[in-house]
């Protein structure tokens, strides 16, 4: 057994080293295949960014009365400063901040929860309640943030009548409650997606090292916590990093939730501050700088949490 | 600058030529549209049934075809799409626009005019001032105005009939009239206030004789917080605070459930509600309860527009003399209103037209006769209202205060931070802006 096994580690070597010396047709055949990767990476990514980066260092100035055509002119990082100033952006930021701090906690626990006990095997029928549990990611965003708005809408909603009859008047689309009445669709969203990657990483969880550990006497809390937890460290930063990301990029849910109520501006989230600008101010430059500062705090982000994560692992 | 001069070219030829039909002259000095168009034309528009009418054009003579595309309404997007179409280049030649936007596009010159390239006396010359005063910037013409859309009051006559009250004339009677409305039913509302329209707002506003855009010179004069308007939101205020109005979307949910079931038992709206509310109703046997009313007015009648769409010719159209033939047709031709058939209680904008769409609408689901009221409310539109020249900036601004009235906030807050937004949006485009 031993000594197969080390011819075939030499084989494996001599046949890697007789493929580094073909490198030049290597070369040629990872170009064949990361050309058309690319040509898409740079036609739909690259382009783009870089006609945004321009675009955010122009105005457009009309005069007078407007009806004049604008005159064009280069105006270096003022766009970037009037969209930190604006008050409406910063508050969609913080805005935005306080939605992370009630979502990430909510969402992040429930799939750790549900993970948790699907792979102790409480749930009897396994392969129902994944499924079940992941349903509600398998309805579109537009079609979830519909269903939502109809059942927080008072006067058609079955559980604002049923929480009224119970004496409870709500009104889950006022301004206080707007916040946690869309974060709470997020949860009902995105709970189940992540349940099923961490259930993934739990079952990736050597049976060897539980084994022992219940034969050192854990019972299966004791065991959730201090040794799947730890050891699925690696999915859980994975998850944070897509959470972080996506957050920044809510719109659809408040844009189609604001149908149904005034309480959600048309500048809401930084995103619907740049669809605003874009399309209702049309000035297409301010909104490419906020686009563009989007994007920088999405990598700014994105950068402290696997740093933190990456920190954690080694830890 | 160029544009500028080009314009004040053209304003002082035209001056010329009315100068010298002025004189007695028969023939027009205007340059002549091209006789004879031909080729094919695109055609955006929301409006239900014009895909009808484009048929009918078609069919009509062999030299135009039109291709007719559904957009999305404004609210659904249709302007973000028109806007960054004609931007780009391919846009459609025949756009739809509703008066509110009317200005804006031009401002962003997306917009060809129509001198030269319309029959001006046979169209717009025909039109009552009100209405030309829309679609006129600077003397050009930008559009042709499709329906006039006058403000109207409908109102459920078997719960004002309940309440002992008469439709109210004015305002003061319309707040006794709900009132005496709560009384009998504490828990329902007269009519709803829409915070999601702030069209609705301008358009009582108008009534009231506000003027929140005007130009002073070369300069916007902008006073979306004038002293009617201030007059108009402290009067609806004190409605909200008597609970006699319900703040809520139009065209929500909650809105159709309300008026379904009776909590609401009216709607400030227009001419064209009549399909909404027929359709909202009609299941819960509300038939031959719902009528028309002129809306109550300050003293003397008065009324507004309140929507209301118009055609136009977009930039990035290539063969502007067909589109010109075409809007012409869709505007003011009997044959277009008769293709479009029965698509609701439309009152349009060029004279003799609306007889045919009234015949084709069946209106015997409402208990009075609505276009007697139509045509006496049309009768009383507020002369000398404008559009600015970026309602988006003031329609968001003022939405988004809106979103403060069910937690505490006041229409005249919100009128106030419209006027701020508006005047330093208009600034941050380098329009000229007096308060």
């Amino acid at each position: 057994m031993v000594t197969q096994e080390t011819t075939a580690n030499a084989g494996a070597r001599q046949s890697a080293r007789k493929q580094r010396s073909m490198s030049g047709t290597g070369g040629r055949t990872a170009a064949l295949f990361l050309t058309p990767f690319f040509a898409v990476f740079t036609l739909a990514m690259v382009a783009p960014v870089v006609y945004s980066i321009v675009l955010s260092f122009f105005a457009q100035q009309k005069s007078g009365l407007g009806f004049g055509e604008a005159k064009t002119s280069f105006v270096g990082l003022e766009n970037y400063l009037q969209v930190l100033q604006s008050e409406s952006f910063v508050g969609g930021i913080g805005r935005l901040a306080l939605y992370c701090l009630i979502y990430i906690p909510c969402m992040m626990g429930g799939a750790l929860a549900f993970a948790l006990l699907l792979d102790a095997g409480v749930a009897r029928a396994r392969k129902l309640f994944q499924l079940l549990v992941f349903l509600p990611h398998a309805v579109p965003g537009v079609i979830a943030a519909l269903i939502w708005a109809y059942l927080y809408t008072p006067g058609v909603s079955p559980i604002v009548s049923v929480l009224e009859s119970g004496g409870i008047s709500l009104n889950f689309l006022d301004n206080h409650m707007i916040l946690p009445s869309i974060v709470n669709i997020s949860v009902w969203e995105w709970t189940g997606y992540n349940v099923i990657i961490l259930f993934t990483a739990l079952q990736a969880v050597s049976r060897e090292v539980l084994e022992a550990a219940r034969v050192d006497g854990a019972g299966e809390i004791r065991a959730a916590i201090s040794i799947k937890l730890p050891l699925i460290l690696p999915a859980l930063s994975v998850i944070m990093l897509f959470t972080v990301i996506g957050t920044l990029q809510l719109f659809t849910e408040p844009s189609i939730i604001g149908k149904a109520t005034a309480s959600v501006t048309s500048t809401w989230v930084p995103n619907m501050w740049a669809y605003d600008a874009a399309f209702n101010r049309h000035n297409l430059n301010q909104a490419a700088a906020a686009s563009i500062i989007i994007a920088l705090l999405a990598a700014v982000l994105s950068w402290a949490v696997t740093r933190f994560s990456s920190r954690m692992n080694k830890a | 600058m160029k544009r500028r001069k080009l314009l004040l070219g053209a304003v002082s030829l035209m001056a010329s030529a009315a100068l010298v039909t002025g004189c007695g002259s028969t023939t027009a000095a205007t340059p002549t549209p091209t006789e004879d168009p031909s080729g094919t034309i695109t055609f955006w528009s929301p409006l239900a049934g014009m895909d009808k009418v484009a048929a009918a054009f078609n069919a009509s003579q062999s030299k135009i075809k039109v291709n007719f595309e559904t957009v999305p309404n404004g609210s659904g997007g249709g302007y973000a799409k028109l806007s960054t179409a004609v931007t780009a280049g391919n846009g459609p030649d025949v756009a739809t626009i509703e008066y509110p936007q009317l200005p804006q596009f031009v401002s962003n010159g997306q917009l060809q005019p129509l001198d030269g390239l319309i029959n001006k006396s046979a169209t717009v010359d025909k039109l009552k001032d009100e209405t030309k005063s829309l679609v006129q910037f600077g003397d050009k013409t930008f559009a042709l105005p499709y329906d006039a859309a006058p403000m109207i009051m409908w109102y459920r006559k078997d719960m004002l009939d309940k309440a002992g009250v008469g439709v109210p004339k004015t305002w003061d009677e319309f707040e006794q009239a709900g009132k005496k409305f709560k009384a009998i039913a504490p828990d329902s509302f007269l009519t709803s206030f829409n915070p999601n329209e702030a069209s609705l707002t301008g358009a009582l506003a108008w009534q009231a004789g506000a003027k929140w855009f005007g130009t002073d010179g070369e300069s916007w004069k902008i006073g979306v917080n004038d002293d009617p308007t201030q007059k108009v939101a402290s009067y609806w205020q004190k409605l909200i605070d008597q609970k006699i109005v319900k703040v809520q979307q139009s065209f929500s949910d909650e809105w159709s459930a309300d008026l379904a079931s009776g909590a609401v038992v009216g709607v400030l709206g227009a001419n064209w509600s009549a399909t909404g509310i027929q359709k909202r109703t009609e299941a819960s046997g509300q038939k031959g309860q719902w009528i028309a009313a002129e809306v109550p007015n300050w003293g003397t009648p008065s009324d507004a527009f309140y929507g209301g769409s118009t055609f136009n010719i977009t930039k990035s159209s290539k063969n502007p003399a067909a589109a010109a033939k075409f809007i012409e047709y869709l505007a003011t031709n009997s044959d277009a209103i008769k293709a479009r058939g029965n698509t609701g209680s439309a009152f349009l904008a060029f004279p003799g037209l609306t007889p045919v769409a009234q015949q084709a609408y069946d209106a015997s689901y409402f208990g009075n006769d609505i276009y007697s009221v139509f045509d006496k409310a049309y009768s009383t539109i507020t002369p000398g209202w404008q559009w600015g020249p970026n309602w988006d900036i003031t329609n968001t601004a003022l939405k988004d205060a809106y979103g403060k009235l069910t937690t505490g906030g006041k229409i005249t807050e919100a009128v106030d931070t419209a006027q701020t937004a508006t005047v330093a949006g208009l600034k941050q485009n380098g329009l000229s802006v007096k308060e």
